[in-house]
């Protein structure tokens, strides 16, 4: 199961590495354009070599067929029924027709929006904008112990807030210069590292960094898990979400992806005579 | 061969419909470049009869509240070089102000070309004759008309509305009509903007989310702090429990429910044990503030109804005390320019625009929280941290439109002189019951700083003018003193104007109250109006037009001339005008009756201006509020200064309007009062 994921992380790689260092990509806008664009191509490529293309085809030509007797033969009721009960069974089959496609198809897209989702879900923070750095240790306790410790480009702008309730400590923290910089969290004798990107483009973030198990972290951080034993359960650098501007309307980017994937699934399919 | 529905053709005569063919393209050609060549400069310079090419540009800088005397004074001191420089070499000249010389007023004198008689705004407030109910008097903001109940929830019929009151018509709508590229920023009395093919952004009178001129919220565990609401806010009780805090943002009226209560949105301050510092949660949004420290701009959004209505607003955070005691003070929650509850701009999205470009920005008309001052929510510091913020946010966004401005108009308003003379005259005047040397030496340099960045901002248009470009630069309205409060109202009771029912005792907490209306004959509303009862106007109105009225308004304008501060002697008003003689239009006969003009020193007290009864006729004001300008006009001129040589000997708000239309070639419409003051001899302009 982890294969698809390796691959994933490797293209995201090959994608950071190269492709955002072409001007367009490195706009959110067109990256979110481009990269539905080319999901909705592959995904109807993909439907089509591993779906039925016959018996979809001929799936749906019935269910035409029984709607079209359903409008033909409003007046007979025996016969309308009977329409109906063959339109639920057609669909059932339709459905299971394209089920297993669908699935094939699901899973790597949803493998690639999590990758996708750490370039286009946050931005990076930006020089002398303060953010916050949160700490979760497993007990209120552990608080007193716990220390931030940042480059030198990087600079605390008010004292840690202590909250004994919520075992959390957060910090104010400003960057001087762009970079990506790790900085450490010491808690009892260990030392605990969280990257902090500051950039004006486009980058790779990871929002957290958590002890929990790979499908938990998978959804929500980029970076190793913190050891399951040590005193701290996460650490969060808040970047500011990021929204994806439309002129006319602003919106999260999987949204903006959902509907123009599916659009051009629309038009790819029609163009290469695709039955979905 | 006709008829044969076959066709020979000869190359002979293929070369002649390819000859043809390629006269008629050249023929069309030419004919699209003539086209062209006719209407490049029917579009880039649409008065092409006309005086104006295309390329003139004419700059305006309405600083509201610009002294000329304070102004000279810096001048001289060698503290303004820009503004000196642009009086040697171009022109420095009083502007004579509105009647009465109050902001809403005065602006709308200069938007329309109109005295108040002809755009109908008065005053910072206004008055209904039939019921006495006060309301703005640029705008009113109303809820739908129709709705239906069901158990808790209200549904409307039909939207609410946001209403603009001033009448006539605004110098950009003109300019609109001849094709002159405009840019008006936050212009007053302009909300909800008019609608204008430019783009604007409405200024003062703009209201908060709760449609109000601004309500702050303050939170505290202090129990010595009287909970409820004060004069421009409203202090919220709240406990400490485990080192957090949990409360509400109040914000607008929730039409959907029953009653219409307030639309709130819960935040959290979770405070650190030991150190003066707290982290906040609003939503989703999380920061964390030192004592003594201001919050960028949060977003709050407050769900009207499930599913269906909700309102975003952007209110600012200042952590005044974390230990021992807690202390919060929470800004107005203002319209958020990113998704305007209400119209702040035109184009609507222009406001989002200029969001996207330099962030989120003050849209509550006088953003300056002056009201948290005078309630001592704010101490001087605190408070000219936010106005420095305010000015700050004003030239952040001057800095990012001013250069796109390439012709036309371009007019921007800045409210700092205004506001911080109101606040810190005390600091600049010994003589001022509210002088603190103390403070004065701490704070008594930030009135001088605020006019030298005015200085700053000319500077930079000083820096880009051309020989096609006009610049104005004007206030509204000088300034004076504000040592002592004449309560008219308790004059007009004392000298048997108004009589109070019998046995009643003066009510300050609602305007006029116990007034017996037939037995009294006048009566005071805003900050220089006084009306008559009359028999025809009001509801309960006893003075009858003709012998009566006029006896009445000559007795009490002689009275009121005559009143003497016992104190030192001196008239406490030193005008009063009829609104008859100084008023032309068609709402001439809507405001006052009299314009009382306080003498410099002197002015209405808070209590009066809304009707109250305060025990003194006059009183000391010992509030930070302590310069104004709502007296006598003759006293608190405007400045303009222009580039160019000002001929008019006496220019006034009302020539502004007449002088960019001369600029630009338009005839002056219909109704305007002013003239250009270039050229005063050109009646027509």
């Amino acid at each position: 199961m982890k294969l698809p994921m390796i691959a994933s992380v490797i293209a995201m790689r090959w994608f950071s590495v190269v492709a955002l260092r072409l001007p367009l990509i490195n706009s959110p806008v067109m990256l979110v354009i481009a990269v539905s664009l080319v999901v909705g191509l592959l995904m109807v490529l993909v439907f089509r070599a591993v779906s039925d293309q016959k018996a979809i085809r001929a799936a749906k030509d019935q269910l035409k067929a029984h709607l079209l007797a359903v409008r033909l033969f409003q007046d007979q009721l025996p016969v309308v029924m009977q329409s109906y009960g063959r339109i639920l069974r057609g669909t059932a089959r339709y459905i299971r027709l394209a089920f297993k496609p669908l699935l094939l198809v699901i899973l790597p897209i949803t493998l690639l929006i999590v990758q996708l989702d750490r370039y286009l879900g946050w931005m990076p923070l930006q020089h002398a904008q303060p953010f916050l750095v949160r700490v979760r240790a497993v007990s209120p306790d552990a608080l007193n112990e716990v220390s931030l410790e940042l480059p030198r480009e990087m600079a605390l702008s008010a004292p840690a807030v202590h909250l004994p309730a919520d075992s959390e400590v957060v910090w104010r923290v400003v960057a001087e210069i762009n970079g990506t910089y790790n900085i450490n969290v010491a808690a009892a004798g260990e030392t605990f590292s969280k990257q902090v990107v500051v950039s004006q483009d486009l980058a790779r973030i990871s929002p957290t960094r958590r002890r929990d198990r790979f499908w938990e972290r998978l959804f929500t951080s980029g970076e190793p898990a913190l050891p399951t034993n040590g005193p701290i359960q996460s650490i969060e650098v808040a970047y500011p979400p990021r929204n994806i501007d439309l002129v006319i309307f602003e919106s999260n980017w999987i949204i903006v992806f959902f509907v123009l994937s599916i659009l051009a699934g629309f038009v790819f399919k029609s163009i290469l005579g695709i039955e979905i | 061969m006709p008829g044969s529905g076959n066709v020979d053709v000869t190359s002979a005569e293929l070369d002649n419909v390819k000859g043809s063919m390629h006269l008629k393209k050249a023929v069309w050609i030419i004919t699209v470049l003539l086209i062209w060549a006719a209407t490049v400069p029917l579009v880039s310079c649409r008065r092409v009869g006309g005086q104006w090419h295309g390329d003139e540009k004419l700059i305006i800088l309405g600083i509201d509240g610009m002294d000329p005397q304070l102004l000279t004074r810096f001048m001289q001191e060698g503290m303004m070089p820009n503004f000196s420089a642009l009086a040697q070499k171009g022109s420095f000249r009083l502007l004579t102000t509105s009647i009465p010389p109050q902001s809403p007023v005065a602006w709308s004198n200069l938007i329309t070309g109109m005295n108040a008689g002809g755009h109908g705004i008065f005053d910072f407030i206004h008055r209904d004759p039939r019921t006495f109910k006060i309301y703005f008097s640029t705008s009113r903001v109303e809820a739908p008309k129709h709705a239906i109940r069901l158990g808790s929830w209200v549904f409307p019929l039909g939207r609410g509305s946001a209403e603009q009151l001033r009448e006539g018509k605004a110098f950009w709508e003109i300019l609109d009509d001849h094709g002159i590229p405009n840019v008006i920023f936050r212009i007053p009395a302009n909300f909800p903007p008019v609608p204008s093919k430019g783009q604007t952004l409405s200024g003062m009178g703009t209201p908060d989310l709760r449609g109000t001129y601004g309500t702050f919220s303050f939170y505290t565990d202090e129990p010595t702090v009287m909970a409820g609401p004060v004069e421009g806010g409203q202090v919220i009780p709240v406990e400490v429990e485990g080192s957090k805090v949990t409360a509400q943002l109040i914000g607008p009226d929730n039409s959907f429910r029953k009653a219409s209560p307030p639309a709130t949105v819960p935040f959290t301050v979770s405070i650190d044990p030991f150190e003066p510092v707290a982290k906040v949660k609003v939503q989703d949004q999380e920061f964390v503030l030192r004592e003594g420290e201001w919050s960028g701009w949060v977003r709050a959004e407050f769900q009207l109804m499930p599913l269906v209505g909700n309102v975003k607003g952007i209110c600012r955070f200042y952590l005044k005390e974390a230990h021992p005691r807690f202390q919060l003070y929470v800004s107005p929650i203002n319209i958020d320019p990113s998704n305007p509850a209400l119209p702040v701009s035109t184009p609507e999205s222009y406001s989002r625009q200029l969001s996207n470009e330099v962030g989120e920005f003050y849209t509550q008309g006088i953003a300056e929280d002056t009201k948290a001052l005078s309630d001592g929510v704010l101490n001087d510091k605190e408070y000219l941290a936010q106005a420095r913020a305010v000015l700050a946010e004003h030239r952040h966004i001057f800095d990012s439109e001013f250069p796109k401005f390439r012709k036309g108009v371009f007019f921007f308003y800045f409210s700092s002189l205004d506001l911080n003379s109101h606040m810190f005259w005390r600091l600049i005047d010994s003589h001022h019951p509210g002088w603190d040397a103390t403070l004065a030496s701490e704070y008594g340099s930030a009135l001088p700083e605020f006019y030298q960045e005015m200085d700053q901002v000319l500077g930079e248009v000083l820096a880009k003018l051309d020989e096609h470009t006009t610049l104005l630069v004007l206030s509204d309205h000088g300034f004076a003193p504000y040592y002592r409060s004449f309560n008219l109202n308790t004059w007009l009771l004392n000298n048997g104007y108004i009589t109070l029912k019998s046995g009643a005792d003066p009510d300050q907490s609602k305007p006029l109250a116990n007034v017996d209306w037939n037995r009294t004959r006048a009566y005071g509303l805003g900050l220089n109006g006084l009306y008559v009862n009359l028999r025809d106007r009001e509801r309960d109105g006893i003075v009858q037009r003709g012998a009566e009225v006029e006896a009445l308004l000559k007795e009490i304008k002689g009275k009121l001339l005559a009143v003497r501060d016992p104190q030192n002697g001196m008239a406490v008003i030193t005008r009063v005008d009829r609104a008859d003689e100084v008023y032309q239009g068609p709402y001439s006969d809507q405001g006052p009756d009299l314009l009382v003009g306080y003498n410099r020193g002197y002015r209405a007290g808070w209590k009066t201006i809304l009707g109250a009864f305060p025990a003194d006729v006059l009183e000391d004001n010992t509030n930070p509020w302590s310069g104004d300008h709502c007296m006598d006009y003759t006293l608190v001129p405007g400045v303009l200064l222009s580039n160019r040589k000002i001929e008019a000997e006496s220019p006034a708000l009302i020539d502004i309007a007449p002088t960019m239309f001369a600029e630009f070639g338009i005839a002056k419409p219909k109704g305007m009062m002013g003239q250009s003051v270039f050229h005063p001899e050109r009646p027509n302009y």
